[in-house]
């Protein structure tokens, strides 16, 4: 009775709601079209027209059961599965490596089986990393201006990049990074800290982008034009997409790029297809979209009062939001090359579930009013107080 | 703040998409276009060549081409040992082939059916063969810088190929696989074979294996550097027979140089030498300057023109207008020029279609040239009018030459007469321009007789003479041009003989050029004995009759 009256008093984020199943019905659409059409791209065994389709819908409806889930449970028992999801996570993510259990293809060993399907651990990294920060940030232990409090949580994200490096999934390691980063930076974290240690990283980055393959890339990023049938082919195929869209679009199902020219047209360079079938307006839309998610996310969050569930809110937030961007600036050639899936809309279970999971949260969020104690912007508004408080004292003594 | 980058960032994507989708969406989608028709073009299957009794020049064949796929394919050295040594290639060359990751790429295409049953019998995961149709041309050089010749994709790249590329070429037809569990392919096909227009040439095959034949007989025997030769219905203008040497297989066209499938007839220059006389010739009677029995002293053996003399091979005594020609004096026709005079010359120059293009369907046709009469320069009057200072293609002296044939009219040369479409609809059809009479119908025929004269007891051009026929042309003998001192060279000549057969009914225009013949240099020498066997052999395989007991051949036989 008691929960009742405390949770059940708003009514769920309706537009954070209907900007998702539009993004989801678009997607299955776009799924649809591009993987249609068997071509020798799509090269095995028992395809049919609605292979990938049928595949995809499936994940779909498992996806709402997650999004269901999601929704009921309290979300302050997020924070106490934090800590085993991490671990449970972690422990998924090393089973890759495992014959038998893991799969590679095309090199990478980034899925394990999971019948009937695969599962990417990758993206489950992503939910439970932004659960475990948030629960770190919002304990009263965590202070923003100790490096301790700082590096512990980059630590840990470290030890997670080290297995995703191994797979390797540079999409997956780039976008941990920008969302622990992100999230560290919300909680009021000194910006020196996060400028010393991305510093320390640039060494590290050099010896990395000075990889033959991937100088390449870079270079090809640059002018992929110079190098169009080899190391920019891809890029080169998705701006043609794009272009070829126009302000209209050439019509759904109407997409030449997905016949064989554009690699992984289905997967992450799909924002290309709905360019060039649904032109400047479709992908308009799905801008729209993603952004309401977010504006949607940061109001659910910055309603919320719990510290938790305000980093919770937010993380899950930007995850789907950075990692939506990031395909787009990757799709229009504005970042490298880098193999990553649009929210809702590319093929691949895993990501769907996780995002999916991620909004029903966000609407649980939504639609508490009153949860436990610690006042989110009351700590805020003290945190800023004593800051105003050690600069004047610091003046004075210059002085 | 981050949610300020964020959102930002998302502003940039919205930029970016304006100038991708947008700004540059004429140059992308063009892009576009051509990459997919490039595609097409893989599938299709281009029009048949005819000649004009409907024998092909040029067909398709079925081939299969093999392809892999990066992403399936077993990189490990061994599989690809074994494809490389089936398709007689080294691992490493095919090894460089297959990218990292993708979904298709070409190995080999086209390859001969032993050699892709061999492959196919290794089962190498990750390869598959797909049906291509690959140009074919039966008979090999034949006709060759007719036809021209295409690239591996079927791309037309010279001759008829290129210059009717668009009635020629089909478009469509995308590539489907079907594949069984194991996830080899069952099957490949064409969703909807489109096929291309058939072209009906004007060649005659068998007039074409005529001058072939003889042409390399010729090269032989006068060990020459190149030859051209071209035969034309002077009336209509339709090219019966053309072929240059050196020459080319167009089924192997890549192994060959470029000089080797130049069109010389039409894309190279020479200097026409004394077959240029007609043009003064032809100026002096159309003007009425002179009549066919008009007195000429060259007893001289020389004429200064501009400080320079210009002498003749022989000595003549007093010749007539008629003679000029047919002895082929170069005093008697500067004589003839300095008479007509400089804007008289370069009128019927012009009129008879020197230094202009003849508009032949045929890709790299050059204009030559001469200079309008301000430009010449004081010697220039004694080298005109013997077919020097001028740079001419052999077809445009043919056309003229077709024009005294034919009674006065300029014929446009051509090489397609039809396009016939796969339903057998016609969809071109070649339509005579209305004829450009360029001198009078009197002077062409008096000129003819003149040409006559040339083959008689007496002329230049004896040894063209035919048995049973007529033949009307002239000899040229023209030095050419040192590369390096920019000076005529006295070793390498043009010998040339142009005519046309029957005289007085002509059927056949016919040039024969040859470049740098050795031991002799003459016209008369090297050109007209391979007219006279031209001339011979094709006209009893026109079934041309005979004109032996005319008396006037009679007359010629009594001189």
């Amino acid at each position: 009775m008691k929960d009742l009256q405390l949770y059940n008093t708003n009514p769920y984020d309706k537009l954070l709601l209907l900007s998702t199943l539009a993004l989801i019905a678009f997607g299955a659409l776009m799924i649809y079209s591009s993987t249609s059409v068997i071509t020798p791209a799509h090269g095995r065994k028992g395809i049919t027209e609605f292979f990938y389709f049928k595949r995809h819908l499936f994940t779909i409806l498992i996806g709402f059961g997650f999004m269901y889930i999601t929704y009921r449970v309290r979300p302050i028992y997020f924070k106490k599965i934090a800590i085993p999801f991490l671990v449970f996570s972690f422990i998924l993510l090393i089973l890759v490596f495992l014959p038998g259990i893991g799969v590679s293809s095309g090199g990478a060993k980034r899925w394990i089986r999971l019948w009937p399907s695969t599962l990417q651990p990758s993206e489950l990294v992503k939910l439970s990393m932004v659960i475990f920060l948030a629960r770190y940030l919002s304990d009263s232990d965590y202070k923003t201006d100790t490096f301790m409090s700082f590096i512990k949580p980059v630590l840990v994200m470290l030890i997670f990049q080290v297995v995703i490096i191994k797979q390797p999934d540079f999409g997956a390691a780039m976008s941990l990074v920008f969302l622990t980063f992100s999230m560290l930076f919300l909680s009021g974290t000194r910006i020196r800290y996060l400028l010393s240690l991305t510093l320390l990283a640039l060494p590290v980055l050099y010896k990395l982008m000075m990889e033959p393959y991937r100088l390449r890339r870079i270079v090809s990023f640059l002018d992929p034009w110079k190098d169009s049938q080899n190391s920019g082919f891809q890029l080169v195929q998705s701006f043609i997409a794009f272009g070829s869209g126009g302000i209209s679009g050439v019509g759904i199902g109407g997409s030449k790029q997905k016949l064989s020219y554009l690699p992984e047209s289905h997967t992450d360079f799909i924002f290309s297809i709905v360019g060039e079938e649904f032109g400047f307006i479709g992908v308009s839309i799905v801008l729209i979209l993603f952004l309401l998610i977010l504006i949607r996310g940061i109001s659910i969050a910055n309603r919320a009062k719990d510290m938790f569930i305000h980093y919770l809110a937010m993380g899950l937030s930007l995850m789907i939001s950075l990692q939506a961007l990031i395909n787009f600036a990757v799709a229009t050639g504005m970042v490298p090359t880098k193999g990553l899936p649009l929210p809702f809309i590319s093929y691949g279970g895993s990501s769907l579930l996780v995002n999916m999971a991620a909004v029903g949260i966000l609407l649980n969020i939504s639609r508490r009013r009153d949860e436990e104690e610690p006042l989110y912007k009351q700590r805020l508004i003290a945190r800023r107080k004593a800051r105003r408080i050690i600069e004047t004292r610091k003046q004075g003594s210059n002085e | 703040m981050l949610n300020t980058v964020i959102i930002f960032g998302f502003f940039a994507v919205f930029l970016r998409l304006i100038d991708l989708m947008i700004f540059n969406h004429k140059l992308l989608s063009e892009k576009g276009q051509q990459q997919y028709l490039k595609a097409e073009e893989i599938q299709s299957r281009r029009g048949i060549i005819f000649d004009r009794m409907g024998r092909e020049l040029a067909l398709n064949v079925e081939m299969e081409s093999l392809y892999c796929e990066p992403d399936i394919i077993n990189r490990d050295s061994e599989s690809i040992k074994k494809l490389a040594f089936a398709i007689e290639k080294e691992p490493k060359e095919v090894f460089a082939k297959i990218p990292r990751n993708g979904k298709f790429v070409w190995i080999e295409r086209k390859l001969e059916p032993s050699l892709s049953d061999k492959i196919k019998r290794l089962n190498i995961k990750g390869t598959g063969f797909m049906n291509e149709a690959k140009r074919v041309y039966p008979k090999g050089r034949l006709a060759s810088h007719i036809l021209g010749f295409v690239g591996i994709d079927n791309q037309a790249l010279e001759g008829i190929e290129l210059q009717y590329d668009k009635y020629l070429r089909a478009k469509g037809g995308k590539v489907f696989l079907d594949r069984d569990a194991g996830g080899r392919i069952l099957s490949s096909g064409i969703e909807k074979e489109v096929k291309g227009n058939n072209i009906i040439l004007t060649i005659d095959e068998g007039l074409q294996g005529i001058i072939e034949k003889e042409i390399d007989k010729a090269m032989l025997k006068w060990r020459a550097s190149a030859a051209s030769v071209i035969m034309m219905d002077p009336f209509t203008g339709e090219i019966l027979a053309l072929a240059n040497r050196p020459s080319f297989d167009p089924n192997t066209a890549g192994r060959y140089r470029d000089f080797e499938k130049k069109n010389r007839s039409i894309t190279d220059l020479y200097e026409p030498g004394s077959t240029f006389k007609i043009i003064v010739g032809v100026g002096a009677l159309e003007e009425k300057i002179v009549r066919p029995d008009t007195i000429f002293d060259v007893s001289k053996g020389g004429i200064e023109v501009g400080g320079k003399v210009i002498r003749d091979v022989h000595k003549h005594g007093v010749l007539t207008f008629k003679e000029v020609i047919q002895k082929s004096s170069n005093v008697g026709s500067i004589m003839i020029g300095l008479k007509l005079g400089k804007d008289k010359i370069y009128k019927y120059a012009k009129l008879l279609g020197i230094g202009e293009k003849t508009h032949i369907d045929l890709p790299g046709e050059v204009s030559g040239w001469i200079h309008p009469p301000e430009r010449w320069s004081a010697t220039s009057l004694g080298a005109i009018p013997i077919g020097q200072e001028v740079a001419v293609t052999p077809l445009q002296i043919l056309r003229a030459y077709s024009a005294i044939a034919n009674g006065g009219f300029l014929v446009r040369p051509h090489v397609v007469s039809e396009i016939i479409s796969p339903e057998g609809e016609v969809i071109y059809s070649f339509n005579k321009m209305e004829e450009r009479y360029v001198i009078s119908q009197s002077t062409a025929e008096t000129f003819r007789e003149i040409l006559k004269s040339v083959v008689w007891e007496g002329g230049t051009g004896r040894c063209a003479s035919v048995d049973g026929n007529e033949v009307a042309g002239k000899t040229g003998t023209a030095q050419m041009i040192d590369p390096i001192t920019k000076r005529y060279s006295k070793q390498k000549y043009v010998s040339s003989f142009v005519g046309f057969v029957p005289a007085d009914n002509p059927r056949l225009a016919l040039i024969v050029v040859i470049y740098e013949p050795k031991g002799q240099i003459y016209g008369g020498v090297v050109a007209a004995p391979i007219f006279r066997d031209i001339a011979d052999q094709s006209l009893s395989y026109l079934n041309i009759p005979r004109e032996d007991d005319t008396g006037e051949t009679l007359l010629v036989v009594s001189r």
